[in-house]
């Protein structure tokens, strides 16, 4: 078989935020680069960047400091954060978001004396979130999308990574092979330096914010390669997503500056159920206390007839709903919902992996010419990621990763190891399987099936028993999924790429429900019913795992580095008294 | 939530393989709907590949309206399969869905995409600072030029508005609607560094547009690519003088921008009151807030009215605004043999003329009603534009006057409004007989 082959100097894998950031930062400081940007959707319609609502946290007022958004983003962590990564990114998000205005032309919402205008959002000490309306992704996607046309950076469009290609010795990332959704044909490219920037996207649930592209496939691949891993049990699950039966919209969120604003969230019986879990901050407490609220006032028995609570924002002013949150109220009146003068049915969903690949503050992972930026690195939000710091964490560590790049270019002279041609024919063949069989699984079926499994036993709680179960069926829709049949042709299979997303899936799941056993506490987005308690003494560690022999993962217990802030200093920050709203 | 009665629906597919080739076809789908307010097209999509054919394909990603993927035709109309509800299109109709017009098409209801970004960045979509400037600017969100911008920078290139564009197809050169709000959108925006440039590259487009308003109805985030066209217009009227040098037009991707764009490039609205067709907004005092489709379309439709009937996009052609613009003096241009104008009565005669103003050519067609009294001799020739807001006046010999379909605006033989509106009476040219034929001026 023969396939087609590309060399390029950058590999960067992803088109959202971190991969552009990424591109941009690289092609300016070194315009000579051959970069290759590689994107799964149409360019720039992918990825999660273009999906933001809120904002983007960056500190840009006299009256806040860096010092407050670090402490914030590592209180938000509950301690176990990377703080050189924390450090990292508020210090850089002011730069950042400074040359998304100055550099590539953004437009963000202004004060009425001109300056940028920056609103509330929950777990904060101060009003940061830069933002459009209520639909910021889209500024800057599509700004930094149109920055790529003016370099002229190529684009493979409809392309996937499927996997990452390393050197014999597995210490060196040599490129990627590559699948042409369009027509099926495999491309393999040979890079002098890689970056996985695919997002998180966590879509093996039953209920997932992220557009159902999203698959976690960077995550998938890095784990495969044999990257050091952190963090993967902290799955953030977003506590507004609407319920919308019969759709694939459901699990689609409702931004969090309607809670920031002072919407509340009431249970079945109408009662503000927050009283009972966090009477200081109420509704405006962190995404990780209120998703977890919700789902335990659901699973008392107290959820609203639609299935999930209510968020209510009538009481804030029908005019002042439309005005502010144009487009959640357009979003909710699709489906028939009144969000400025009713109330609407949400459920915990699926939003964000915290954990990923273990990362400096450049990028560089545990592997050679490999580097890692956005949703697929960890460390940055420790256990919980505060709202309006995931497009933040996106575009400041791309920006670092394409900086970073061009200087190891620049100082590496050496020659690319050839990806491995027998590895390469292994991969194809396996990955085409599917379509050769003329009978066999059906993938759709397994993909339900992971999504109910991960939801009920991996999801917003989680207790020993469920994990175990839990991986026990993972390994039994892995098995299944070797005898998965798909027709047709490979020209724009549908079925065929949620195969492939299928497998990025139950890698992904593995990791999660193994790291999600080895921390016996709360901490975070991670709640075990069996362990109820943050337990300081014992786990202020980080759970890290690589890819072992038998294909499952092989943990390592790594202690939290206080190296910027003490723990006392953190668990003081976290006794002072939150602002709430009025 | 509302709930809505289940219903059953007939789904045809538009399909077409690739390996196979040829025209296509449909493929009629059935399936029950138990949520039709909730239901969008593309859970329908979805639905027909789990269910019953797992080989159609279709492109999505967000599927909530954010990322413009799914662009398709719905019942003929464009839209985002995700934006689309079942409970939007008519029960007893069957849905329909094919690709969008104007792109090849990858399989069934997928398109290739790259013809519409390669006018998007022929457009020179990107921003390209005036300065590099260490702070963001100070700009209040009333400024006039937020205001002009509005919210078109929310534009999600989903290709709907090129699909509904009648033109596009027959003007390789057309950059079309999306590419064209994009470029607005940097023109009026004070940071930009190389509007000259964009201007001279995107100008020529903006004359294919026939004012359909086409792409404005379809648009799902409701933006006016119409609007931006116009305006693109106008503010090449007033920067005339710096577009007609010769253009120092420098690569794309060359940084910063060549001394002859140094040009202050200032809103436009507010100086548009001599351009027909836009002068009903500029005189409303500009343009609201948020110039929502909607809004814009209740204040502009009637100027556009008087555009079209002065040769839309041929503005600087129009006999009106024509001396304010070129030094060009009058022009004789011949309409009709006197032998073929009957006595006594009022003959419709096309006149056909070339003008060419700055770097722009344009053939203007147009009628003149010639009123020829019994007395041969005595003649008036009456321009056919209506003084109200420009629609094309005809003779109505049943009633022996002029009439203005648009508004009901008549005139009598003489040209003096009888009923209506018009504010006065029509316009006539002056006029010669040389050899036989009659000559009117043109200016």
């Amino acid at each position: 078989m023969t396939i087609e082959k590309i060399h390029a100097d950058v590999l960067i894998i992803g088109m959202g935020g971190a991969g552009q950031l990424a591109a941009l930062n690289a092609f300016d400081a070194d315009p000579s680069l051959k970069i290759l940007i590689v994107c799964k959707a149409l360019k720039g319609k992918g990825g999660c960047t273009r999906m933001v609502q809120g904002g983007f946290n960056a500190v840009l007022n006299d009256d806040d400091s860096h010092e407050m958004h670090l402490m914030d983003t590592l209180k938000g962590g509950q301690y176990i954060n990377d703080q050189d990564l924390a450090k990292t990114l508020v210090e850089q998000a002011t730069p950042t978001i400074k040359e998304m205005e100055t550099l590539y032309g953004c437009f963000f919402d202004r004060n009425p004396n001109g300056t940028i205008h920056q609103k509330a959002f929950a777990g904060q000490s101060f009003d940061r979130t830069v933002h459009k309306g209520d639909l910021t992704g889209i500024e800057i996607i599509s700004r930094t999308t149109e920055q790529i046309m003016k370099r002229r950076i190529p684009v493979l469009e409809e392309h996937r990574a499927l996997d990452l290609l390393t050197d014999a010795q597995g210490r060196q990332v040599v490129g990627a092979l590559l699948l042409n959704m369009r027509n099926g044909a495999f491309v393999q490219v040979q890079a002098r330096a890689t970056l996985v920037a695919t997002g998180g996207g966590p879509t093996q649930y039953r209920f997932h914010a992220p557009g159902p592209e999203k698959s976690v496939d960077g995550l998938g691949m890095l784990y495969r390669s044999g990257v050091r891993m952190r963090d993967m049990e902290m799955v953030q699950f977003h506590p507004t997503g609407m319920i919308i039966p019969g759709s694939v919209v459901a699990g689609a969120l409702l931004e969090e500056g309607l809670r920031g604003c002072g919407a509340y969230m009431l249970n079945g019986n109408g009662e503000r159920f927050m009283a009972n879990y966090d009477p200081a901050r109420m509704e405006r407490t962190t995404r990780d206390v209120m998703s977890r609220s919700s789902y335990l006032e659901m699973q008392a028995g107290r959820a609203c007839a639609e299935g999930g609570v209510h968020i209510v924002a009538a009481h804030l002013g029908p005019e002042f709903v439309e005005k502010n949150f144009p487009g959640m109220a357009a979003r909710c009146r699709q489906f028939k919902y009144d969000l400025a003068r009713g109330k609407v049915p949400v459920s915990p969903t699926a939003h964000y992996v915290m954990g990923g690949a273990q990362i400096d503050k450049d990028c560089h992972t545990t592997l050679e010419r490999l580097f890692v930026a956005g949703e697929d690195a960890g460390g940055v939000h420790g256990a919980n990621r505060l709202g309006g710091n995931g497009v933040c964490d996106s575009c400041v560590f791309g920006r670092q990763a394409g900086k970073s790049i061009a200087r190891f270019l620049t100082a590496e002279r050496g020659a690319v190891p050839h990806p491995d041609a027998a590895r390469v024919a292994e991969l194809c063949a396996r990955y085409e399987r599917p379509l050769e069989r003329s009978s066999g699984e059906r993938v759709f079926v397994l993909r339900d099936q992971i999504r109910e499994t991960n939801w009920n036993k991996v999801g917003v709680t989680r207790r020993e028993q469920d994990l175990s179960e839990a991986i026990a069926e993972f390994e039994a829709i892995a098995e299944a999924c070797e005898t998965v049949s798909v027709e047709g042709h490979a020209a724009y299979n549908m079925p065929w790429q949620t195969y492939i997303d299928l497998l990025n899936m139950i890698d992904v799941s593995r990791m999660v429900a193994t790291s999600a056993q080895e921390r016996k506490e709360q901490r975070g987005a991670h709640f075990r019913i069996d362990y109820p308690e943050q337990n300081d003494e014992q786990y202020l560690f980080n759970v890290t795992l690589t890819r072992g022999a038998d294909g499952r993962p092989a943990i390592v217990r790594q202690p939290v580095a206080f190296v910027h802030k003490s723990l006392a200093e953190c668990q003081q920050y976290s006794k002072r008294p939150p602002k709430v709203n009025k | 939530m509302a709930t809505s009665a289940h219903q059953r629906r007939v789904i045809q597919v538009f399909r077409y393989d690739p390996t196979r080739g040829g025209d296509g076809h449909y493929d009629r789908f059935e399936m029950d709907v138990a949520h039709p307010n909730s239901t969008t097209m593309l859970d329908i999509l979805i639905r027909i590949q789990r269910e019953q054919d797992p080989s159609v394909a279709f492109r999505y990603a967000c599927r909530v309206n954010m990322c413009g993927s799914c662009g398709m035709v719905i019942n003929g109309r464009e839209g985002l399969a995700c934006k689309t509800n079942v409970c939007d299109l008519p029960p007893d109709r069957d849905i329909t869905l094919r690709p969008l017009n104007h792109f090849p098409v990858v399989k069934d209801l997928v398109v290739d995409m790259t013809p519409f970004f390669k006018k998007y960045e022929d457009a020179m979509p990107f921003f390209s600072p005036r300065t590099i400037e260490p702070e963001p600017a100070v700009i209040p969100p009333d400024a006039r030029e937020r205001q002009d911008i509005g919210l078109a920078t929310e534009c999600i290139q989903c290709g709907c508005c090129v699909s509904s564009c009648s033109m596009v197809n027959y003007h390789d050169g057309y950059a079309g609607p999306a590419a064209l709000n994009r470029a607005f959108t940097l023109l009026a925006d004070s940071r930009e560094g190389r509007n000259a440039e964009r201007l001279r590259a995107v100008l020529q487009s903006c004359y294919n547009c026939r004012t359909e308003f086409n792409c404005t109805e379809v648009c799902p985030k409701e933006l006016s690519p119409t609007r931006a066209i116009k305006y693109i217009q106008r503010l090449a009227l007033k920067h005339l003088g710096e577009l007609s040098r010769p253009a120092g037009m420098t690569n794309a991707t060359e940084e910063p921008a060549p001394p002859v764009a140094v040009v202050p490039f200032e809103p436009v609205l507010q100086h548009a009151g001599c351009v027909a067709g836009a002068c009903s907004v500029a005189a409303a005092g500009g343009l609201p807030d948020d110039p929502s489709r909607r809004q814009f379309f209740r204040r502009v439709i009637m100027g556009i009215g008087a555009a079209s009937a002065l040769g839309v996009g041929g503005l600087l052609a129009t006999a009106a605004v024509g001396p304010t613009l070129t030094k060009t003096p009058g022009r004789w241009i011949p309409i009709s043999p006197m032998d073929d104008l009957a006595p006594a009565q009022v003959s419709t005669v096309t006149m056909r003329y070339e003008v060419t103003s700055g770097f722009h050519k344009e053939t203007v067609v147009k009628p003149v009603m010639i009123c020829r009294r019994a007395d041969v001799n005595n003649m008036v020739v009456f321009n056919t534009t209506c003084t109200h807001l420009g629609c094309t006046v005809r003779w109505d010999a049943g009633k022996n006057i002029y009439v203005c379909a648009c508004h009901g605006g008549q005139f009598d033989h003489e040209g003096r409004v009888i009923a209506g509106p018009p504010p006065r009476p029509l316009d006539t040219y002056r006029f010669k007989v040389e050899n036989g034929c009659l000559m009117v001026e043109v200016v």
